[in-house]
């Protein structure tokens, strides 16, 4: 609807109890379109929370996602817990500028209201006027009335003008109180897990990341939008020295060619504990022989 | 036992599996300073793999020809021995692949002229990425085969 035209990139990512949360439907889009990222939807219905399959709104984002976004600049991020409470303390105090905003937005949205009423009354007049339009000409030919009729309800319409008698309203949102986009969150380094930059790699090469749960990874990844294709890759990340069992590389190899994937592990160089964001990886596959 | 002596033997329960039980030819050992260990490289019988890629290339190449079969000649490939209890980091990985050449020593040359004539060629010439063959032992001297390719490497539609 309106969101259409009133969104405004970055996306907003609120940051609630360490999640990372994306709200609006159009950030979503954004995401998937221009980024690469698809998430994953937890919003389920407050009247039928057990049902699990069909989920929605709010898109729950990785750390290292919201990172990419957020150094990108396609996403800030809103720790909405002490967010909520430095704008409730912007809007005390009679003096407070952010509360003459809030007002006047207010009494603008008050006066919107009136004329939306105005205009729905102006168009039933109208009709009603249409309806007896016929009767009436004859009627008022003959008693010669309607015109004094007429004047006598202008006069009672600019009359009520004059007060400003606005319409008291309910606001659905409280976005006004928002003011301009901030950035109160961020990703802190040591909140990253250890797969980030090879996420990063992969993101920048186009590939699309699901948790890899189902395949038997750590990730799934694949070689686009994942309604499109179906994943290459199951993936495992590891620390560039940490010890991989035989049996885990042979038995992620066999299970990912049973599902027509390829076993992929990677880890981030470090050269003497200095990590240095370059990623190495390699596929495994069943050798058929 | 020693550790050379031990990855020693697990060298010739691989060579010994290739030779007899999936005819490979001419097996060789190759070792080299920078390598973790000493590794091998042998002819399979058939060829072992082609890259999904390659295959796209060969069968419309095949459609052009008048759906001729191209033969598909075998090609040196490396093994890599490791035991099933043995772990390895990334960086040993890594260090294998920086060590090899993606064509192991005695494979034949193509030129650029015949890779351009025959696109697919490519993929056993300038454009074979490196892999690797792991041949994982069990102490039943089970052997399991899997390659390992460096970097990126789509799956194969098998």
């Amino acid at each position: 609807m309106a969101a259409t035209m009133t969104f405004q990139s970055p996306v907003r990512i609120s940051l609630i109890a360490g999640r990372f949360l994306v709200f609006d439907i159009e950030g979503v889009m954004i995401l998937r379109k221009h980024h690469g990222l698809c998430g994953v939807l937890t919003g389920t219905m407050p009247q039928n929370p057990t049902q699990n399959l069909f989920l929605g709104l709010p898109q729950e984002l990785r750390a290292e996602e919201a990172r990419l976004l957020v150094d990108r600049g396609a996403a800030y991020i809103a720790d909405e817990s002490s967010d909520h409470l430095a704008k409730l303390k912007e809007m005390s105090g009679p003096d407070s500028k952010r509360r003459e905003e809030y007002l006047r937005e207010l009494k603008e949205r008050r006066r919107t209201a009136k004329k939306l009423f105005d205009e729905e009354k102006e168009m039933v007049k109208k009709q009603f006027e249409g309806k007896r339009a016929k009767p009436k000409k004859e009627k008022g030919k003959k008693e010669g009335g309607p015109s004094l009729l007429k004047a006598s309800a202008e006069s009672v319409v600019k009359s009520a003008a004059l007060k400003e008698t606005l319409p008291a309203i309910t606001p659905s949102t409280s976005n006004a109180m928002l003011g301009a986009s901030g950035t109160s969150g961020a990703v802190p380094d040591e909140d990253l897990p250890g797969s980030s930059a090879f996420y990063r790699y992969l993101n920048e090469r186009g590939y699309f990341m699901t948790p890899g749960l189902r395949f038997g990874g750590d990730y799934s990844y694949y070689p686009g939008d994942c309604l499109r294709y179906h994943a290459h890759y199951l993936s495992n990340c590891y620390g560039w020295n940490d010890k991989i069992p035989m049996l885990d590389i042979v038995t992620s190899g066999r299970l990912g060619t049973a599902v027509k994937k390829s076993f992929m592990f990677g880890a981030e160089r470090e050269e003497e504990g200095k990590k240095e964001g370059d990623v190495r990886m390699f596929c495994v596959e069943w050798a058929g022989m | 036992m020693t550790l050379n002596q031990r990855t020693e033997a697990l060298s010739k329960i691989v060579l010994n599996n290739l030779q007899h039980q999936h005819d490979w030819t001419n097996l060789k050992t190759h070792s080299q300073l920078n390598l973790p260990r000493t590794i091998i490289y042998g002819l399979p019988p058939k060829r072992l793999y082609v890259h999904p890629d390659e295959q796209v290339e060969i069968i419309k190449a095949e459609k052009e020809m008048g759906g001729d079969r191209i033969a598909q000649e075998a090609e040196l490939e490396w093994v890599l021995p490791l035991h099933l209890s043995e772990k390895w980091s990334p960086a040993q990985f890594a260090a294998v692949f920086d060590a090899l050449e993606s064509r192991p020593p005695g494979s034949p040359d193509i030129t650029r002229e015949e890779e351009e004539k025959s696109p697919w060629l490519a993929w056993k010439g300038s454009r074979r990425g490196k892999r690797v063959l792991l041949a994982t032992v069990q102490d039943d001297s089970t052997v399991t085969y899997y390659w390992i390719h460096e970097g990126l490497v789509k799956p194969r539609q098998n």
